[in-house]
């Protein structure tokens, strides 16, 4: 499990050099406005943005296509199914095969909305610091329960699927898996699920007694205590750049669902 | 089972991201009554980092194997932290793994979460039920937590995914779809339910303190 989403923080671009607080707002509002969009030419328009955005990131493009690894078999089952499935216009047919325009026209649509907005994803997560980016959250106004749990889970995280590889790597040695099984087609046996119950149960309890180590400490530093004035100290001035990035996404923004609005009331 | 970015309209994203705000709210409302928040807080997020780990494991179905979505066990073990839990298991699965994403962050927490509170009042419900040893209830209400919590969020999934494909379908296929897809998902809930059921069983042997009072950690 490939866990460093910020790996490349430390790179100097335009898109690093956003401040995380404003980059959300930025990069959030663009997002919801390509996941608006309906109207195909607008397709081309928001993906070249998005590749425009990511090329100014200078991250590297090996880095997207690690992240749209799990994400393409999502695109794979929409690129067969949908055309064959959807519409009436009948493309082309052969057998019981047919292809469908309004299907392919779908295709389209659903797969450049969630190119751009997995790359947008990208940028907003990528270019800074993970820590960073929820110190940004926080200040926006999420609860201080739900950044605390995101934090404290995000610690801990690489941790624990240590923990699992390590337990996995003991029951194969202990010869887990390998044993010739009678095993029948699509039903599990009972005793594979016994044993990753007690995997995952085990994962659970050292998880579960490490809690209670990391509470000591934190109450030893003076977690509980006090309110901390962690929000307000992270609410930074907000730079010239920052201010004309921020600025010009809401404007993309707000012209792309301007276009799409307009676009709906001529048809 | 998640619903990706690209997929449902900017209206229904929104709406998603209304809905999970509300049932966050009321999770916390729940949460802050819990006397000992700060200390259960580091529980319920180790505690996540623990689903989100454990989710990865693969179940062998010859002659594939199945990942487990576990948000009905979430629901038995966190109660009101669950949502939570569920929320940032889910924005972690979206940023690591591009499972998900971020304009249907909203969506899919309602997908996963309601089912998940639903989950956790089905698993309560055991204090209700008279019959059979303390072992065997437990069991039999983990087990209908399990399969409820997957039965539900693979029910929400369908009705969405075909209710939001651009395209128009026959309204009468959409409907038979989802019956479909969501009946093919009885043997999943199943073993989802049998899972649940055994691993409560494990923790409730090993470490019954994990099990909790009153559905906090």
């Amino acid at each position: 499990m490939k866990l460093d989403i910020d790996e490349y923080a430390h790179l100097q671009s335009p898109i690093h050099a956003w401040q995380p607080r404003y980059k959300l707002i930025g990069l959030g509002a663009l997002m919801f406005a390509v996941a608006m969009v309906e109207t195909l030419w607008l397709v081309p328009v928001v993906m070249g943005l998005t590749a425009l955005l990511y090329g100014l990131s200078r991250l590297p493009w090996i880095y997207w296509l690690q992240r749209l690894r799990y994400p393409s078999f999502f695109l794979l089952g929409v690129i067969l199914v949908l055309p064959l499935m959807s519409g009436e216009t009948v493309l082309w047919q052969w057998g019981p095969l047919t292809l469908r325009q309004e299907g392919c026209w779908a295709v389209v649509l659903i797969v450049g909305r969630f190119l751009s907005i997995i790359t947008l994803s990208l940028l907003l997560f990528g270019t800074a610091p993970f820590l960073q980016t929820v110190k940004a959250m926080r200040s926006l106004g999420l609860p201080t329960t739900l950044t605390d749990m995101l934090l404290l889970s995000y610690r801990y995280l690489y941790e624990i699927a240590d923990q699992l590889l390590r337990m996995k790597q003991a029951m194969r040695l202990r010869g887990f898996g390998y044993a010739p099984t009678r095993r029948i087609p699509l039903i599990p046996q009972r005793r594979d699920l016994q044993v990753f119950a007690s995997l995952a149960g085990t994962l659970l309890i050292r998880s579960y007694e490490q809690s209670e180590r990391v509470y000591q400490a934190m109450r030893l530093r003076g977690y509980g205590h006090a309110c901390s004035p962690l929000a307000a100290r992270d609410r930074p001035r907000l730079d010239s750049w920052s201010a004309i990035a921020t600025g010009l996404s809401l404007t993309l923004a707000i012209a792309l669902v301007a276009t799409e609005y307009w676009i709906g009331m001529k048809a | 089972m998640h619903l990706p970015d690209g997929l449902l309209s900017a209206p229904v994203c929104l709406g998603g991201y209304g809905l999970t705000g509300l049932a966050t709210w009321y999770c916390l409302r729940q949460i802050q009554r819990d006397p000992d928040v700060s200390r259960n807080m580091p529980k319920a997020s180790l505690l996540t980092a623990a689903f989100f780990v454990a989710s990865s494991i693969h179940i062998p179905i010859p002659p594939t194997s199945v990942h487990l979505v576990l948000n009905g066990l979430l629901g038995t073990v966190l109660g009101y932290y669950a949502f939570p839990a569920i929320l940032i298991g889910l924005l972690f699965q979206a940023v690591i793994l591009g499972h998900g994403g971020m304009t249907v962050l909203g969506v899919n927490a309602v997908m996963m979460g309601v089912p998940a509170l639903v989950a956790y009042q089905a698993f309560q419900l055991r204090r209700f039920w008279r019959w059979g040893s303390d072992r065997s209830r437990l069991g039999i209400f983990a087990f209908l937590a399990g399969a409820l919590g997957l039965g539900l969020a693979a029910l929400i999934f369908f009705v969405l995914v075909m209710t939001n494909i651009p395209a128009a379908m026959d309204a009468q296929a959409e409907r038979t779809a989802i019956y479909g897809l969501t009946l093919a998902h009885i043997p999943l809930m199943l073993i989802e339910g049998g899972f649940t059921a055994m691993l409560v069983l494990f923790l409730h042997q090993v470490k019954p303190d994990l099990l909790g009072h009153h559905g906090t950690p």
